[in-house]
């Protein structure tokens, strides 16, 4: 799986970008968005609200790309227009009334199923287990572990301290490790247990 | 304790990529589109919001008998000391959700109540785009005092609801 952050666009497509050549927009949309989607499904479960975000983002990069002032690379910024989206969308109330869909085991199920990813996943049960996070430790867990983020950035872009980004994360990886252990004993199987 | 973290980044970033939809482009666009036939309309219709909430908020305070006792008995003062603005904004949603739920509101309560709630969401929503704007910082600092003065009426309006007999 390639990050966001490991996408390289050419210079001179990101400076037709941000003089607002419609081409090179949407050489920027192709090189991104499958790794920008993969984060935003990590991030929201929810595939339709995943695609929404994805949508405002590049609608947000279409509006602002002329402030984008080429101070860390243009796949970055578009990350941290996704990441902002998605952390006021985890806020919303509009989340937490879903959040009680979410937590019912069938419908993650149903949601999970609804993409190939699942079935093409190397550890499925590792896939699984990081869904039965809840949203904001799952946002801290994919935010460190695989966007690189800091515990500092991580607690800017919640309002929260770097300490509760450090506690979630350790939290949510003694959480990961119990679900696989769990899955492993279920299935009769060697446990999955990291070292 | 890092070869841990390690293996965790390892094992998580291998995970398969999710395919992005089909047609995403063409739909970005036309999402674009919509946002702009919205906004030409929503501008003239917040800032009509603005004004009716000013002036609701004014007739408000004019008319309750409760607003002297909210600014001095009520724990919102008790919220203003040094606190940065986050943390007063953090401060006041924990107020507001402690508050009980509304029962039968008065008509102007209701619709001061409303009118805020309205302003609060269009504030949320120019937050959620803040870091694109050039000088994003002093925007967000400006628009997060302006959350906390919309909230710290919210609550003042809540709790003098609450605690006024109808």
């Amino acid at each position: 799986m390639s990050r966001i952050a490991d996408v390289l666009i050419p210079e001179s497509v990101a400076n037709a970008a941000r003089h607002g050549d419609a081409r090179a927009l949407e050489a920027v949309y192709l090189a991104t968005s499958a790794p920008l989607y993969t984060l935003l499904r990590r991030l929201v479960r929810r595939p339709a609200i995943a695609e929404e975000l994805l949508q405002e983002t590049f609608v947000d990069v279409l509006e602002h790309i002329g402030a984008f002032e080429g101070r860390c690379p243009l796949p970055a910024w578009i990350r941290s227009i996704a990441i902002n989206r998605a952390l006021m969308y985890l806020r919303s109330p509009w989340h937490r009334s879903l959040e009680w869909l979410d937590a019912d085991p069938g419908r993650l199920e149903e949601l999970r199923s609804a993409s190939p990813v699942a079935a093409r996943s190397s550890e499925p049960a590792l896939d699984r287990a990081l869904m039965r996070l809840p949203a904001l430790t799952r946002a801290v867990v994919w935010l460190h572990d695989v966007e690189g983020y800091t515990h500092a950035e991580i607690g800017t872009a919640l309002g929260r301290t770097p300490s509760y980004s450090k506690t979630q994360l350790a939290r949510a990886h003694a959480r990961l490790r119990d679900l696989l252990t769990d899955a492993g004993t279920l299935k009769g199987g060697a446990a999955c247990t990291p070292t | 304790m890092h070869a841990d973290l390690n293996e965790w980044s390892a094992r998580l970033a291998a995970l398969p990529e999710f395919e992005p939809p089909v047609d995403g482009w063409q739909a970005v666009n036309a999402a674009r589109r919509r946002r702009e036939a919205g906004e030409s309309r929503r501008w003239p219709i917040a800032l009509a919001a603005a004004v009716l909430a000013a002036v609701a908020g004014l007739a408000w305070q004019l008319q309750s008998t409760q607003r002297v006792l909210v600014a001095t008995d009520s724990p919102v003062a008790a919220v203003f000391a040094d606190d940065s603005v986050r943390a007063q904004n953090a401060k006041l949603e924990a107020m507001l959700a402690a508050l009980p739920e509304a029962r039968v509101m008065r008509g102007s309560t209701a619709f001061t109540v409303s009118q805020l709630e309205d302003r609060l969401a269009f504030v949320d929503d120019r937050l959620s785009r803040i870091t694109l704007e050039p000088n994003a910082p002093e925007h967000a600092e400006r628009l997060w005092r302006e959350r906390v003065e919309l909230m710290n009426s919210l609550v003042q309006v809540r709790y003098a609801d609450v605690a006024s007999p109808l």
